[in-house]
C-alpha cells in the first residue's frame, strides 16, 4: 500500500499522467502487466490500474521527455530539476522488490534519462540533436573541411597543448578553449533563432574541434 | 625511490586515448603510430613549399601535410603533423613517405584506397585515408598556386 501511495504522489507531482491525455495523443499499447489502457505522456509512465512501470517509448523526443521547449536556448536549472525528479521516480533501487520486467524497464528509463540530460545539457550535442530533429543531414565522416584560417587556429592550439609542460600553460589553453566555446555557443544560439540551420551546422562543426581539444586537455590534466 | 615513483607515475599516466593496439589496429598502423615518419614542419612561406591543411568536422581531427618541390617539379621532402586517431596519423605518415621522390603530377595520383589498402584500414576508418588524400591534394594545390603567382609577379617584373 505504501509503495502505491508513494507512486501516486510522485505521479501527481510530476503530472505526466493526465497532461498527455488532455492533449489527445493517439493511445499507445496497453499495460504490459494487466492490459489496462495507459494514460498518454512523455515521461516514464505507470499503469493507473496495477501501478506497473511501463517500458520507455522507442524513440522519444528528448525535449518533451525532459519537459523543455524544443529550442537551443535551454533553462539549465529547470532541466536539472526535471532530471532529478525523473531519476527519483524510476531509479532502479526503487524496483528491487518488483518483477524483473519492471526492474529492467527502470534501468532502461534511468539510462535514457541520463542520456537525455547529457545531450540537452551540452551545447554541442543539443545543437546536433536539434538539427537531427529538423531533418538536417549530419556532417559526414568523409566531409572535409578546408576553412584554412580556422584549421590553422585549431592546429596551433593542438600544438600548444602538445607542448604544454606546466599547469600555467595548460590553464591558459583551457581558458582559450572556454572563451572560444562560449563565443561559438552565442553564435549558434543566434543562428537557431533566425532559423538558419545550415549556419548552425557549420558552427557546430567548429564546436566539435574545440570539444575534441577539451577532451585532450582533460586527458592531459588527469595525472596532476 | 623517487626515480622509481616517477617511473611508476609515467606508467600510470594515460595516453590521450587508448593505445591503438588495444583498439585492434593493424600492425602497420601501430608501426606508423609509434614511429611516425617525417613528423614536423617546413617553412610555409617558402615559395617551393606547399602546405595542405585539412580537417574532419565529424570527428574534429586536423591534419597538416607539407611538400618541398625542387626546380624539376620533384618532391624532395615532405612533413606532416596530425592531431587525430591512430589511423589518421598512420595515413598521413604513409602519405609523406609515398610523395617523396615523386613529381607533383605523380603524387596527385595517390588514392585514398591505396593508403587504406596498404594500412589494412577497416571500413569505419576509411575516412582517415580520405583525409590524407585531401591533405596531399591541398598541399600540391597550394604549391601550384604559389608557382603561378610567382610567374605572374615575374611577368610583371619583365613588363616593368
Amino acid at each position: 500500500y505504501r509503495r502505491g501511495a508513494m507512486r501516486a504522489v510522485l505521479r501527481a507531482r510530476l503530472g505526466w499522467a493526465l497532461r498527455g491525455a488532455a492533449l489527445g495523443r493517439a493511445p499507445g499499447p496497453p499495460c504490459w502487466s494487466c492490459g489496462a489502457a495507459l494514460p498518454a505522456g512523455d515521461g516514464p509512465r505507470f499503469c493507473l490500474g496495477c501501478q506497473a512501470l511501463q517500458p520507455p517509448a522507442p524513440r522519444p523526443d528528448l525535449f518533451r521527455l525532459m519537459d523543455c521547449d524544443r529550442s537551443f536556448r535551454i533553462d539549465a536549472q529547470r532541466l536539472q530539476q526535471r532530471f532529478r525528479s525523473l531519476q527519483r521516480a524510476v531509479h532502479p533501487d526503487r524496483f528491487g522488490q518488483r518483477p524483473p520486467k519492471e526492474q529492467y524497464y527502470s534501468e532502461q528509463h534511468s539510462s535514457l534519462i541520463n542520456k537525455a540530460y547529457q545531450i540537452l545539457l551540452n551545447p554541442l550535442s543539443r545543437g546536433l540533436y536539434l538539427l537531427e530533429l529538423s531533418g538536417v543531414e549530419p556532417v559526414q565522416e568523409t566531409d572535409c573541411d578546408a576553412d584554412s584560417a580556422f584549421l590553422m587556429e585549431i592546429m596551433e592550439i593542438n600544438e600548444k597543448l602538445a607542448e604544454a609542460k606546466n599547469e600555467n600553460s595548460l590553464e591558459e589553453i583551457e581558458t582559450l578553449i572556454k572563451v572560444k566555446q562560449e563565443e561559438l555557443t552565442k553564435e549558434v544560439t543566434a543562428a537557431f533563432e533566425r532559423d538558419d540551420l545550415q549556419e548552425a551546422k557549420k558552427l557546430l562543426a567548429k564546436m566539435k574541434y574545440f570539444a575534441n581539444l577539451e577532451d585532450k586537455l582533460k586527458a592531459k590534466k588527469i595525472p596532476s | 625511490m623517487a626515480a622509481l615513483r616517477a617511473a611508476g607515475a609515467a606508467l600510470l599516466r594515460p595516453r590521450p586515448g587508448p593505445a591503438p593496439a588495444a583498439l585492434g589496429y593493424h600492425k602497420k598502423v601501430v608501426d606508423h603510430y609509434e614511429n611516425p615518419r617525417n613528423v614536423g614542419s617546413l617553412d610555409r612561406n617558402a615559395k617551393n613549399v606547399g602546405t595542405g591543411l585539412v580537417g574532419a568536422p565529424a570527428c574534429g581531427d586536423v591534419m597538416k601535410l607539407q611538400v618541398e618541390v625542387d626546380e624539376n617539379g620533384k618532391i624532395v621532402d615532405a612533413r606532416f603533423k596530425t592531431f587525430g586517431c591512430g589511423s589518421a596519423i598512420a595515413s598521413s605518415s604513409l602519405a609523406t613517405e609515398w610523395v617523396k621522390g615523386k613529381t607533383v603530377d605523380e603524387a596527385l595520383k595517390i588514392k585514398n584506397t591505396d593508403i587504406a589498402k596498404e594500412l589494412c584500414l577497416p571500413p569505419v576508418k576509411l575516412h582517415c585515408s580520405m583525409l590524407a588524400e585531401d591533405a596531399i591534394k591541398a598541399a600540391l594545390a597550394d604549391y601550384k598556386l604559389k608557382q603561378e603567382s610567382n610567374r605572374e609577379s615575374d611577368k610583371k617584373a619583365d613588363n616593368a
